[in-house]
């Protein structure tokens, strides 16, 4: 979907239309970015920035509060279209899925075919674009789909996978983010296909474990399937930062930002979590995670962002540099289990 | 260092420090045990610590040459277990190694050195309490169950434990129930009057502490000499003393306020019903097997003289068990999660229970119904669940 929570406020709510727009929390009470409308990107705003910025980067923007139950609802349509099509679909969050479609109910011999007939019916049934990418495998029909938003449709055919592959930067692997293109870019690796001839402990340097499942994706390799009704298991959310991190209050800040936005994957799915766990990376690569379980799941930001930042305590964070944050949700539940908990009454203590 | 033990007096004290060393080996020492022999003593001291409970033991030996060292407390259990029962000797040809021999066996043990072992807090032996290990054994089993050990909220992590002159208390709670064991302190040692002062106390026990200290007082674990040993128990600035004959267990004391737990325990109940205690924990049992598996309710339906334990699932299907009792009131229903009460049956040894409520949702009390031999007071409060 095209900026899904923003072009669901916007469909509803005329006044909202070709303005700039931003799904998300309050900016005084450290609210971050769910989703922005196009005309807000065009002022830098991304989802995950923290609202107060997005607010100084557009001072006309308008912040809608989210409203996941209509979310949910406009996702389960387009859902059920895709499911119409075939069963194998595999949600990635409320607005993103891969389909396989070799084998179609539309009896559907090409696979661009059943892309522009889906793109066709949604927009009937929901007036909502969507942008589409068509390829091989899961890699590049990620990358496609993101090629031309909104209201795209990108296909690459087999016979074209080498011509498209050369066009790519090598930001557009998994795994890489700016820090580690930076370091590549250094060895010489400036686009994805330069990951092929490069020295492996280059890469390993620069990517860890990553570096084999790197290269064969830079091959066009992908043969991981499309597994349908995956259950989710955990939830995180992680950054690199270009200048490593000292400043105590920097890190809580950042740690409080990224709990946030979790708390609101959280809601957005309906679920609660009993664990978060912190990721902390050193700017000597070591890696410590830490981790606190509660007995009760809970889906509150203000709670899981202070469990994140007393988590802090148990790093060394604010005496060692730091080059990567991240914050994580797992043991999740979903609301009917916590009804049920709700049941169990407390005690008046 | 060179010392030999015999395989069970050493294994028997390995045992104990299994719980206590540090299982995520955050700091590799406090997965060790420290072990010290002295010249002319025929024991050697033993001590582990993961840095909020320590245990400090000593095991008979033939010491040849005195010194100290570090060992792993995991894998030297697992040695000198699979050892058959003869002389075992520890010695040290290089500072970081120790040769551990039996029989026809030898091995030889990466250690860690005696200084990178945290110095432990010492009682001072001035202000020393004495409480029977019997009762304190009861009081602990009563209670430790109902602890959740993984809640922010600290105090839910330990026990509330108060001394008075004459009587102590244990206090658990996880939020949906609370077990309260009062037990006299045995023995006699009641002090005489006006000599009270340093004997009020009002501590947090940690969870693990409560685990070490039921291990080390269970009769059945052969470590008590008699069971009139007598538990000395000390209150330092920051940590409890635990002497158990001659094993110390030092446990961090909670910093936290524990509940007001007298406020939790409801007044008014005006209904009663006295249940055989075997039947209605083997109906919960039958019944259970039908609650569904996230809430595990089961539903007490009270009619005159008969009581209908159900439950039901969704998934599965439904069970019911009808048990008589004496009841003249009115028809009433209230729901409790089956391993709560489950819990508390099982660790009561009377052969009536009494169940107190007023309504289907408000405190109930469970207490056991028992003549005057027993010297201690149950009260086990349980909240009932929405039906």
């Amino acid at each position: 979907m095209d900026a899904f929570y923003t072009s669901v406020e916007q469909r509803d709510d005329p006044s909202l239309r070709s303005k700039p727009v931003a799904v998300g929390g309050h900016p005084e009470r450290r609210g971050v970015v769910a989703a922005a409308s196009y005309e807000a990107r065009k002022f830098g705003i991304r989802s995950a920035m923290s609202m107060a910025r997005a607010l100084r980067l557009c001072p006309d923007l308008v912040i809608v509060r989210p409203d996941f139950e209509r979310y949910r609802e406009v996702s389960t349509q387009v859902f059920a279209i895709y499911r119409s099509v075939t069963s194998l679909v595999e949600p990635l969050s409320l607005d993103e899925a891969y389909l396989d479609v070799t084998e179609n109910e539309w009896q559907e011999p090409f696979a661009t075919t059943v892309a522009k007939r889906l793109k066709r019916l949604i927009f009937e049934q929901t007036r909502l674009t969507v942008s589409a990418g068509v390829a091989p495998n899961k890699f590049l029909a990620k990358i496609a789909s993101d090629w031309d938003k909104p209201d795209g449709l990108t296909i690459i055919p087999t016979g074209k996978v080498e011509a498209f592959l050369q066009k790519l930067p090598v930001e557009a692997l998994w795994g890489v983010g700016p820090v580690t293109a930076k370091s590549l870019r250094a060895a010489g690796v400036v686009r994805l296909v330069d990951v092929r001839n490069v020295d492996p402990q280059i890469l390993r340097n620069a990517v860890g474990s990553q570096a084999h499942g790197l290269q064969r994706l830079a091959a066009g390799i992908d043969d991981r399937p499309v597994i349908p009704n995956r259950t989710i298991k955990s939830s995180g959310s992680e950054h690199t930062y270009p200048i490593d991190l000292t400043d105590r209050e920097t890190i809580e800040s950042e740690l409080d930002r990224m709990a946030r936005l979790k708390a609101e994957w959280l809601t957005g799915n309906k679920l609660l979590a009993r664990t978060v766990t912190i990721k902390v990376r050193y700017s000597d690569f070591t890696t410590v995670t830490r981790s606190h379980t509660a007995a009760e799941p809970t889906e509150k930001a203000e709670r899981i962002a202070a469990r994140a930042k007393t988590l802090l305590n148990k790093t060394q964070a604010g005496t060692r540099p730091i080059r990567l944050l991240g914050v994580s949700l797992h043991n999740l539940a979903s609301e009917e289990d916590s009804v049920t908990k709700l049941n169990a009454l407390k005690l008046p203590i | 260092m060179k010392f030999s033990v015999l395989k069970s007096d050493l294994l028997r004290e390995l045992q104990l420090f299994q719980g206590v060393v540090e299982r995520k080996n955050t700091i590799p020492i406090l997965a060790n045990l420290l072990i010290e022999a002295e010249d002319g003593v025929d024991t050697v001291r033993l001590a582990a610590t993961d840095l909020e409970v320590a245990l400090l033991s000593r095991c008979d030996a033939k010491v040849n040459q005195g010194g100290a060292v570090t060992l792993p407390a995991k894998k030297l259990n697992d040695i000198v277990r699979a050892l058959p029962e003869t002389q075992i000797e520890f010695s040290q040809p290089t500072d970081g190694t120790v040769n551990v021999v039996a029989d026809r066996f030898s091995s030889r043990i990466q250690a860690l050195p005696r200084e990178d072992f945290p110095s432990l807090p010492e009682g001072t032996g001035e202000s020393v309490t004495r409480l029977s290990s019997e009762a304190l054994g009861e009081m602990v089993s009563k209670t430790q169950f109902a602890i959740t050990g993984e809640d922010t909220r600290y105090f839910l992590n330990g026990a509330l434990f108060l001394i008075s002159d004459s009587q102590m208390t244990l206090v658990a709670t996880d939020g949906h129930r609370l077990a309260l064991v009062t037990s006299g302190r045995g023995n006699g040692d009641e002090l005489e009057e006006g000599a009270e002062g340093h004997d009020e106390a009002r501590v947090i026990l940690p969870k693990k502490t409560l685990w070490e200290l039921a291990r080390l007082v269970d009769p059945r674990n052969g470590l008590l000499g008699d069971e009139k040993t007598d538990v000395l128990y000390e209150q330092g600035e920051n940590h409890l003393f635990f002497d158990v004959n001659g094993r110390q267990l030092v446990s961090r004391m909670v910093d936290a306020q524990f509940p007001a737990h007298e406020r939790v325990i409801p007044q008014g109940n005006n209904k009663r019903v006295e249940f055989e205690r075997d039947r209605l924990a083997k109906a919960i049992k039958r019944v259970a097997l039908l609650s569904t598996e996230r809430s595990r309710a089961v539903k007490f339906k009270i009619d005159a003289n008969k009581v209908e334990v159900s439950s039901s699932s969704p998934e599965v299907g439904e069970a019911s068990e009808e048990l008589s009792v004496d009841y003249k009131g009115a028809e009433v229903a209230i729901c409790f999660n089956a391993q709560y009460v489950l819990d508390f049956l099982n660790v009561v040894d009377s052969e009536s229970v009494l169940l107190e409520f007023k309504d289907e949702l408000s405190q109930a009390v469970l207490s056991p119904v028992s003549d005057d031999s027993y010297d201690y007071n149950y009260t086990y409060v349980i909240m009932p669940m929405r039906v």
